[in-house]
Formats: structure tokens, C-alpha cells, sequence
């Protein structure tokens, strides 16, 4: 909602109030005032001048040389405008002024001619699009003087967002009404002359579906002289972003603007048989054109204004083309009336047509106030555009409803706000923005809000009122009590709080990505036909095709991301995301959503920390399985081999996207807990990524349900440990971690643990064969280790390994 | 073999007693024991001797190199604690051997910030579905269908009945409907509105809140609100309780904190008001408490959201809101 400060003042007494006083007070009652701007700044340079004598360029047809009088001086301007003229009061650009839209203002010779400045059209001051000729300033104007001055420009334009519940602020007056109530002012309304008598009418108004039209009031203005509007009512429009049209259709801006009730000017001549008929389309009535010339497609419960034979408006949306008021227009019937919110926005959704009057109808406006309204405006029509009112109106009303009467109770009231009020001051607060108020005891009253508070139905409607009345400021801090507690918190929560926490502590960034992606990932991650990921909740408006789906893996956000990342210049990234996937369950039912990890890590490995002691080293599928390790050990999950499993270029379960000869699967119990592995070269070209990308992803609402080992303190050993290690010459296919495992398994008391420690290949090695390195430690609890115990274990698993893995010993 | 390892000893023996630093004991160390020194020289041997033989020549050697370890030990130990590794002449300019570290995401960061004010006041925390009922996102909200209120939510749908949340505040019915007071809880999440600029991004995050009693007021809502700004602002920062509309709560109130840019004189990023708009709140209205059975004359309540997106491009100066899902490490690395 916009008007100007000098607007406003037409209807309230400010009292030195400025504008910054005045955008706190609105702000303050819960009218947002957006901006607060004063007006027309840039065109404070500007002058008025006179033209003095004008003639003919000597060199061009369509120029002429005019001497415009700017106070003491006068000079020589060449426009090329055809209402330049001897005598015209006009207005100066002057050489080293900038218009509007960064139009530099030099002296310049045109054709020949000297030109010092430019007379100015209205488009040229950003004033409105009319550039048919310079603007004509009224008469008696003074030159020489400070053009916006001259013309009472100078003002404040005022935004203020309203809230759907106050249609009654969309109009100056309503913004006044709060206003005087704060300032203890009176509200001074335009007078309006209400004849007591109407006399009978020409044309009769019926309303077929008064369901959908609770009052429609209507007045026939006779030999009006169509118009531009006086400068006075253009000015008030521009300011606040309307163009002027013409004069009649003007003043229905302006009068809505003014009382928030939206008006239609039809062209009475153009409706047959002298009638208004409310009502749905009939049968044959598919289409109409409204008055931007459209046409519209109209549906069985589009409410239309219609004359004798056919539709002449969309009711409470737009008018039609056919009835519209044109320079030829004589006769004038002025509309005001009241429709049903929910049908208008229905109309206004279905056509994409939100309008002024469309946007106040779908809130509700006043419908007490359509007469009042309706003889405003006719009475400034006969002002401006000349013409006479029929002495009668016609004013159908099928929706008159009794007045409300609201219990409010002064102490639920104060219970509520926190404060204590009387009843009395609860009257005062109340009354001063037009509610009625009577007391019925010391607790109770009836209230009864006017009719343009559409907002107001209930008591808690009313105790806002009081609260936001008294000052939210006002209202004194307390803190509530309230019994201990220490209530149980979400342990999933907890959970990813900590997995984040470990992932940072690994070098990885926490990434957040839409729970958006594109249908297309499927085919980009070349998942199977039938791939269960595939089948994505669909959206039905989405923004673009880009998100048109909600994400059943984390991959391809991630994936995008290190296509960006390299794309600035960072081609070592180390990401995780802990997100919800969305599982579709059927149409029209909720999906399952579900919670996963996923990490992806590309280019150096070190990547972050001083390259002085940590070299340069790729990532590979041991970074990403070291990081799923070190997180599920960390968040209590032990994992042995029947977590890990290394699985083998055939098996089922590798990921179309993996590379199958690094691909690992994690169990728990018997299901998949998650993956890791390498991202086919193929994969990522589709994601415009050039180098290689490991990746890994988690089930974390499996993870969560695991039983986590609780801590359980080993006392300290006793006696020392002895290391001994074994090289064991191996045929290269045989898994080294699997020998480790094998060790692991024989149940050997004294074996305290077993490590890797290398793996060597070629050198003077036989070709296909490996030498595997493992180093154990053994340790007994109840005595100090002879080599004499050692041995006996050590040989049995040199035997062991060779025994199952057909290898020999190296070295010891 | 045998021979040889005895005689290795033996030198070790000897050359150890002429050690005077910590320089000349690592000399030692890597000349015997280091990978390329004179015992793996010597059991670089053992794969050629005949099987048979192996284990004993192999014990032998563990036995020469247990024995030139404690000779190192010993002499490391006469020469003071830590000396043999300490470079004399360190350069102590070289940076720590610090391994890089991750950060978390500032969204998640200012998301657990708020969850955990709230939760030292008592709060529960909980979580719901981000693909919502039309029901709890809106009608037990009262806001029913065609209802203008529905203009300031640009809604995702999956379907006529479903979805994507376009608040945290459908938490507010669904725990109302399944507890009954007294209840304080906090609902942390992702929220969706078809709107995508330099201010809006389509997906974003909130944190709802609300606290149900008997005997409530709109004074212990500015008390509990004020507590959390000072809190997560600081206790100086100044702060108002604006009227406004929200349907599932009356009186409503929006809270604006003074312009942590500008100090309250008037910026580009107050729009030149001074104030910034941080919550959403007010009174829980009847029509909420009737939806979930609860009795609107026995009690009342305050509920309030929180925009986190907003709160973090305060909290550490960032003026554009796509960055947060850009994932660009540029960015991350900074919180």
C-alpha cells in the first residue's frame, strides 16, 4: 500500500509529526512501513520557465527556437516538440542536470543553432509515458522558480506492507483512522453529500447469486466530458505509481485508493436494455475479453456483471472491453459493490489476474460503505469532468447481516497480555479506532467492530487489538515457570551431531544441498532400469527442471558440488553430507524419508595441511574406507570383517556407478549398512568432472538402531609383549587383509594382535607373486614369554598361512 | 650367517662406546638398524638359505637385532632424555604437523546454537517430516483453503493433499495432538517456498518453538524471546516486539533486533530501518488449540519461528543467501 504524506494529511492532523515519527508509529501498530522516501528528488534541479517567443528553425521543419524566460535570465532552447508555443509555461532542464534514467543534460548546437538545456516532456521527467509533446504546466505558473516547488511536488511517498488480515488499511483513509487513534486526533472524512431521498434511477441492478455478491450499488452520471485529469489528481496518482488515464476512470483509482472500496466506470451507453445483472456464465458463455484486451477463458463459477444480453465485467477482478469508458464516453455508470472473498480469488488464481480491486475484494472490504463511496465519487466526477448525477441510485443489498456483538473479558484480557486493564481502559483503547464498546459488567462487554474490520470475530481477535493498541513496547518481560525438567533429547539427532563432528575432525567440509535434484541423475549416474532410486517423488510445480524431483541419494549434490569446486580452481575436496532421501510410498501418501551419509573426496589427500610433512598423495579407496572405519569405530561400532566386506568384480550389490574392482559394501547384522568405492571415469563425465572421485555413503537410520559397544576397561597387561614378524612369498591374487583375518582367527591365545606392515612386488621376486610382511605381537597374562613359548604358536601359524594361502616363508 | 650376525654385534659393541652426541647415535642407528643398514643387508640372506634352516637363522637374527636395540637404548638414554631426536639445529619457523580439519556447515552451526539455548531452558527438541499434510501445514494452522494468508506461502505440492513444508509450525499441531501440556519444544528443519533470488532460496531452514501452560502471557513470550536474543547476540543488542499477522497465532508479533551492520543508523541491508527482522511469534490462537482438543479457555501458549539462513548471514556478514548450498570450499573453510 503507497500514499504520500500530504495525502494522509488530508485526513488527519499530524502535529509535527515527521515522516520518520510517522513510519515508527505505523511500524509500531503493526503497519510495516517499508520505505518512507521523499518524492521527486532528482527533479529538484529543475526550473519553470516561460517561453517568450518561439519560431521556426531555419534549417529544420520539425525544430523550433524558442527564448524561454527563467526568472531575470532568458535563453536560447531548440525543441523539437509540437506544443511549443509563445506564452506556455513550461519546465527547464538546465546544461549539468541529469534526468531521469541518467539522461545528462549539455548544451549542445542543434542544426546550427546554439541550445542551452532542454524543455521537458512529462516522460522525459519520469513523470508518466507521454512524450506526445513538453509538458504544459497551469497557467498562472511563475517561471524561474524551483520546478517540484511550484507544482507542490515536494512530498514523502510511503510503502507500507500490509498483513492479509487489514484489507481496511489498503485505502488512506484506513492508515489515518490508525494513525488519529495513536495520536488521539479526529479521523476528518471527505464530506459527502447524501441525498435522504433517492429518486427513481434509469437503469435497475438484480443480483442473480447474492451468495457471491452481498450489495451492489450503482449510479448513472450524465454528460461527463472524458478528459485528462486536473494536475491536482494526477499528481496524487503518479506519486503512487498510477498512471492517469483519463478523468472518470482517475477518479475510481483515486476514490479507491481513498476508501479502499475498488469502483468500475462502465459506459452506460454501451449496456443493453439499461440493466445489471449479477451472475454465473450461462451456458454459450465460455470467453471474454476484458478491458487489457485479453481474452479470458471464464469457468461455470466466474461471477460476471452482465447487461441485458451479455457479460460487461469479471466481477471484482476487471472490466471488459466492450463497456469500457473511452474518449467517447458520455454517460457513466459508477459500480460499487461487494463480492464474495473466496469466488474473487478464485477468478483472480484461475486467470492469473491479481488486480487492486481484486486483491481488496479476496480480504474482504466494507460493505456498510458502498453508498458512501459510490456518492464520493460521483460527486468528484461532476467536479472534474463536468456532467450531472441522476438524482436516484440503486442500492441492492441481500447481504445485510446483523451486527456482532463479541464477549471480551478484562480479565482473560489481562491474563493474556500480561498486563491489567480495567474494562474502561479497554473501552478507550478500543473506540479510538471506530470499534463500539458496551459494558455489560465490571468483566465483561459486548463489542462490536465496524464493518470494514473483517479481521475482528472472536475475543482473541479483540485482545490483539488491545495489545497491539497499548504498545507491544508497553508490555513488561517476565519469564515463565515452569516445572525441571530434563527431557530426553533426540538421540538420531545426537547422533549426526556427533558423525558430523567426527567427519569435520577427518578433514571433511559438512556440505548442505537442496533436498531438490534432477529427474535426469538416474541416467547420469547410469543406475540400472530398475533402480529403485529411480523412482524419485516427482514435483508438481517445481522451479525448474533442474529440481524437479526430491533426492533419493546424496551423490549427485555432491558430485556437483566438485564440479564446482574445480571449476575454482579447488581440485582437492574432502565433503560429507548427513541429509534425508525421499522414498516414494504411492500416490497421495507421505514418503518415507530417510537419513544417509555420503563423503566424497578428490585430488590430494593432505590437501589442508603444511605440504612440508605431509607430501602430496591422491585419494584413493583406503581414504574412504579409512573415514567409514574411524567414524563407525568412533560412533561405537566396531568393525571387524563382518562389518567390512571387499567385494568381488561379480558380485551383486556393486553400485552401477562404482568402479567394481574398488567397491566395498559394509554390513550390519545381515544387511548393507553402506558402501564405498571409486566413481566410474564415465559417471563423471556426466557431472563435468575430469579426475578421480572416491566416494562413500551410509545408512544412517541404520547406523543409529546398532547396539553401540559400551566401553569395558581390560586391566593393563603385566608382563611385556614380544613382536616377531613373518614375509611370507604369496601369489599376488591372494588377499593380504584376508591373511591378517586368518591370524585373527586361529584363536591363538598368546596372540595379542597382528599388523601389516608391507607388501612388496617385483624386484627380485618371481613374477605373479607378492611378499606380504606381517608383524604379531604376543603377549601372555600370567607369565614373561620364553622364545621357547613363542615358537611353538609362531610355527603353527607359519603354517597356517602357508597351509591355506600356498605361500612360503621369506624371512622371519 | 651365524658368524656374520655374531660379528655384527661384536662392532656394535665397540662403535657404540666412541659415541659422544646425538648426531653420531643416529648415524649409528641408521648404519645398523635402518632399512637399507648392515643387519637388513645381512637377513636380505635368509630367503636364499634351505628351508630347514630358516627358523633357527631366522631366531638368531631377531635375537643380533634385539641385542643392538638395547645397545642404541642405552646409549640414547646416557645421552639424555629426547636428545637423539632432537635436531640440533631445528628451523622452528616450519609450521606444526597439523593435519587439516573440516568445518561445519554455518547453517548447521547457527541451527545448533539456537536448539541449544533453548534446550539449557528446558526445551525439547524434535523433528518432523519435510513432506508434509496440507492438513498440518495449514489447516490445523488455520488457514484454510483460498484463504489470502496462503499468498505469503509459495507452496511446493507433490500432490493435492501433499506437500513440501513451507514452515516448521506444522510441528506445532503434530506434537500438540499427541502431548498435553505442559510443553516446551523447539523444532529444528529444512522449509520449502517456490522462490528462488538473491534473498530467497527455494529450500531453507527454521527453527519453531513453542510453550503451552495454563496462564501463558504475551509477557513471558517478550521474556523468553528476549532471553534467547541476548543469547545468541549478545545481551546488549537492541531489540523490539513488532505487531503483525501470522493465522496460528494472535496477537502475533515479528521481533527485530537493531541492525547488527549498521548499529541502528540506517543501512542497505536494514533497508534503512535500523532493524532487522529475525522471528516470528506470538500467542497460540484458539483455533490451533481447538484443532489439536486442546481447551483454549484452560490453556494458552506462545510459539515463534526462526529464519537460521537469516540469523547466519547476520551472525558473520554474508549478503548473499545462495552461497549456503553452493558447497564451495571457499566459502565452508571460512566457519
Amino acid at each position: 500500500m503507497k500514499f504520500t504524506f500530504d495525502w494522509l494529511r488530508d485526513y488527519v492532523a499530524v502535529n509535527g509529526c515527521d515522516a520518520a515519527r510517522i513510519t515508527d508509529i505505523l511500524t509500531m501498530l503493526g503497519l510495516e512501513v517499508d520505505s518512507a522516501a521523499a518524492l521527486y528528488e532528482d527533479l529538484a534541479p529543475l526550473r519553470t520557465g516561460r517561453i517568450v517567443a518561439a519560431s521556426k528553425h531555419p534549417d529544420a521543419d520539425n525544430l523550433q527556437v524558442c527564448q524561454v524566460k527563467i526568472g531575470a535570465e532568458t535563453h536560447t532552447i531548440v525543441c523539437g516538440a509540437p506544443n511549443a508555443r509563445k506564452g506556455l509555461a513550461v519546465v527547464v532542464a538546465m546544461p549539468g542536470t541529469t534526468l531521469p534514467g541518467d539522461m545528462k543534460i549539455k548544451k549542445a548546437k542543434v542544426r546550427g543553432i546554439e541550445s542551452a538545456g532542454m524543455i521537458c516532456s512529462e516522460r522525459e521527467l519520469g513523470l508518466s509515458h507521454d512524450h506526445s509533446g513538453i509538458m504544459e504546466l497551469p497557467d498562472g505558473t511563475e517561471d524561474g522558480q524551483v520546478f517540484i516547488d511550484a507544482l507542490g511536488m515536494r512530498d514523502t511517498l510511503f510503502e507500507v506492507e500490509l498483513t492479509p488480515n487489514r484489507p481496511d488499511c489498503a485505502a488512506v483513509i484506513g492508515i489515518a483512522r490508525e494513525l488519529a487513534g495513536k495520536l488521539a486526533e479526529p479521523l476528518c472524512l471527505p464530506a459527502v453529500a447524501m441525498p435522504d431521498n433517492p429518486g427513481s434511477a434509469s437503469f435497475s441492478v438484480t443480483i442473480e447469486a447474492p451468495e457471491l455478491c452481498p450489495r451492489y450499488s450503482a449510479r448513472l452520471v450524465k454528460g461527463v466530458k472524458i478528459a485528462p485529469s486536473p494536475w491536482w489528481l494526477r499528481k496524487r496518482l503518479m506519486a503512487i505509481g498510477l498512471r492517469p488515464i483519463n478523468n472518470v476512470v482517475d477518479i475510481t483509482n483515486y476514490v479507491m485508493m481513498e476508501y479502499g472500496q475498488p469502483l468500475h466506470a462502465f459506459d452506460f451507453d454501451t449496456l443493453a436494455g439499461s440493466r445489471i445483472i449479477v451472475r454465473a456464465p450461462g451456458d454459450v458463455e465460455k470467453h471474454f475479453v476484458t478491458l487489457d484486451g485479453s481474452e479470458r477463458a471464464l469457468d461455470d463459477q466466474t461471477l460476471l456483471i452482465c447487461d441485458g444480453e451479455k457479460p460487461v465485467a469479471l466481477a471484482g477482478v476487471m472490466g471488459g472491453l466492450n463497456s469500457e469508458v473511452t474518449a467517447k464516453t458520455v454517460n457513466v455508470l459508477l459500480e460499487s459493490a461487494c463480492f464474495a472473498p473466496v469466488s474473487i480469488r478464485k477468478t483472480a488464481r484461475l486467470l492469473g489476474l491479481v488486480s487492486d480491486a481484486s486483491w481488496r475484494f479476496e480480504r474482504g472490504v466494507d460493505v456498510e460503505n458502498t453508498i458512501t463511496v459510490l456518492n464520493r465519487a460521483a460527486a468528484l466526477l461532476v467536479e472534474v469532468a463536468g456532467g450531472s448525477q441522476e438524482a436516484g441510485w440503486i442500492d441492492v443489498y441481500p447481504g445485510k447481516k446483523q451486527p456482532l456483538a463479541i464477549p471480551i473479558s478484562a480479565a482473560r484480557t489481562s491474563r493474556l497480555i500480561g498486563v491489567r486493564f480495567s474494562s474502561e481502559e479497554i473501552i478507550s483503547l478500543l473506540t479510538g479506532i471506530g470499534i463500539v464498546c458496551k459494558k455489560i459488567d465490571d468483566d465483561l462487554l459486548h463489542v462490536t467492530p465496524p464493518a470494514f474490520r473483517v479481521d475482528l470475530e472472536r475475543e482473541a481477535d479483540l485482545v490483539e487489538e488491545v495489545a497491539r493498541l497499548y504498545g507491544y513496547d508497553a508490555i513488561p518481560m517476565r519469564q515463565p515457570l515452569a516445572a525441571l525438567s530434563y527431557p530426553d533429547q533426540d538421540l538420531a539427532r545426537e547422533k549426526r551431531l556427533r558423525a558430523a563432528a567426527i567427519m569435520t575432525s577427518l578433514g571433511y567440509h559438512e556440505a548442505i544441498n537442496y533436498s531438490f535434484t534432477t529427474s535426469k541423475f538416474g541416467d547420469m549416474l547410469s543406475l540400472a532400469a530398475d533402480d529403485a532410486r529411480r523412482r524419485a517423488v516427482r514435483l508438481r510445480n517445481p522451479l525448474s527442471e533442474e529440481m524437479d524431483c526430491l533426492r533419493s541419494m546424496l551423490l549427485p549434490g555432491l558430485l556437483e558440488n566438485i564440479r564446482r569446486n574445480i571449476s575454482y580452481q579447488n581440485t582437492s575436496i574432502k565433503l560429507f553430507e548427513i541429509g534425508k532421501v525421499f522414498v516414494p510410498k504411492g500416490q497421495d501418501v507421505q514418503p518415507d524419508e530417510k537419513v544417509v551419509l555420503s563423503g566424497v573426496l578428490t585430488g590430494n589427500s593432505f590437501s589442508g595441511a603444511p605440504p612440508l610433512h605431509f607430501p602430496e598423495r591422491a585419494v584413493d579407496i583406503f581414504d574412504a574406507r579409512g573415514a567409514v572405519e574411524f567414524l563407525l569405530e568412533e560412533m561405537g561400532i566396531p568393525c571387524g570383517a563382518d562389518v567390512i566386506r571387499v567385494i568381488h568384480p561379480f558380485d551383486d550389490g556393486i553400485d552401477s556407478f562404482a568402479e567394481p574392482e574398488t567397491a566395498l559394501i559394509f554390513f550390519a547384522g545381515g544387511a548393507v549398512l553402506g558402501k564405498a568405492g571409486m566413481i566410474k571415469p564415465a559417471v563423471l563425465r556426466a557431472f563435468g568432472v575430469k579426475q578421480d572421485v572416491a566416494f562413500f555413503t551410509l545408512d544412517f537410520d541404520a547406523l543409529c538402531a546398532l547396539p553401540v559397544k559400551k566401553a569395558q576397561f581390560a586391566p593393563l597387561p603385566a608382563y611385556p609383549a614380544v613382536t616377531r614378524d613373518i614375509a611370507l612369498l604369496v601369489a599376488d591374487r591372494v588377499a593380504a587383509g584376508d591373511m591378517v583375518e586368518a591370524v585373527r582367527a586361529s584363536g591363538e591365545k598368546l596372540i595379542e594382535s597382528v599388523a601389516l606392515f608391507d607388501i612388496f612386488r617385483g624386484g627380485s621376486l618371481p613374477p605373479g607373486t607378492k611378499s606380504v610382511a606381517l608383524s604379531i605381537t604376543y603377549r601372555s597374562a600370567s607369565k614373561t614369554l620364553t622364545e621357547k613359548n613363542i615358537n611353538k604358536t609362531h610355527e603353527k601359524i607359519v603354517r597356517l598361512l602357508t597351509d591355506t594361502f600356498g605361500g612360503s616363508l621369506r624371512a622371519a | 650367517m651365524e658368524e656374520e650376525l655374531q660379528r655384527l654385534v661384536a662392532a656394535a659393541r665397540t662403535e657404540v662406546e666412541n659415541i659422544g652426541g646425538p648426531a653420531q647415535l643416529e648415524e649409528f642407528r641408521v648404519r645398523y638398524l635402518g632399512r637399507k643398514g648392515l643387519l637388513s643387508g645381512i637377513l636380505r640372506g635368509l630367503g636364499a638359505l634351505p628351508a630347514a634352516d630358516k627358523p633357527r637363522l631366522g631366531a638368531k637374527a631377531n635375537e643380533a637385532k634385539a641385542a643392538i636395540e638395547e645397545l642404541y637404548a642405552a646409549k640414547n638414554a646416557a645421552l639424555g632424555p629426547g636428545q637423539a631426536n632432537f635436531r640440533p639445529v631445528a628451523d622452528l619457523s616450519l609450521p606444526g604437523r597439523r593435519p587439516a580439519h573440516g568445518r561445519q556447515h554455518p547453517i548447521s552451526r547457527v541451527m545448533a546454537e539456537t536448539c541449544a539455548i533453548f534446550a539449557a531452558m528446558g526445551f525439547d527438541i524434535a523433528e518432523g517430516p519435510n513432506v508434509e499434510l496440507d492438513y498440518y501445514n495449514f489447516e490445523a494452522l488455520n488457514i484454510p483453503a483460498h484463504h489470502p494468508a496462503r499468498d505469503m506461502h509459495d507452496t511446493f505440492y507433490i500432490s493435492d493433499s501433499i506437500l513440501l513444508r513451507t514452515h516448521t509450525s506444522p510441528m506445532q499441531a503434530r506434537i500438540m495432538e499427541r502431548q498435553e501440556p505442559p510443553l516446551r519444544v523447539v523444532a529444528p528443519g529444512q522449509v520449502y517456498r517456490c522462490d528462488s533470488d538473491i534473498t530467497h532460496t527455494p529450500m531453507f531452514h527454521q527453527v519453531e518453538g513453542f510453550l503451552v501452560d495454563e496462564d501463558v502471557s504475551f509477557s513471558d513470550l517478550k521474556g523468553v524471546l528476549t532471553l534467547f536474543v541476548n543469547k545468541m547476540f549478545g545481551s546488549g543488542v537492541g531489540l523490539r516486539f513488532r505487531p503483525s499477522f501470522f493465522p496460528f497465532t494472535e496477537p502475533s508479533a515479528e521481533v527485530d533486533i537493531a541492525c547488527v551492520i549498521c548499529g541502528g543508523k540506517g543501512c542497505r541491508v536494514c533497508k534503512q530501518t535500523g532493524w532487522l527482522e529475525i522471528l516470528g511469534s506470538g500467542l497460540i490462537d484458539p483455533a490451533v488449540f481447538e484443532k489439536v482438543g486442546y481447551d483454549p479457555k484452560r490453556y494458552s501458549g506462545f510459539a515463534f519461528g526462526l529464519g537460521v539462513e537469516r540469523v547466519a548471514m547476520l551472525t558473520y556478514g554474508i549478503d548473499d543467501i545462495r552461497l549456503f548450498y553452493e558447497n564451495d570450499l571457499r566459502f565452508l573453510s571460512q566457519f
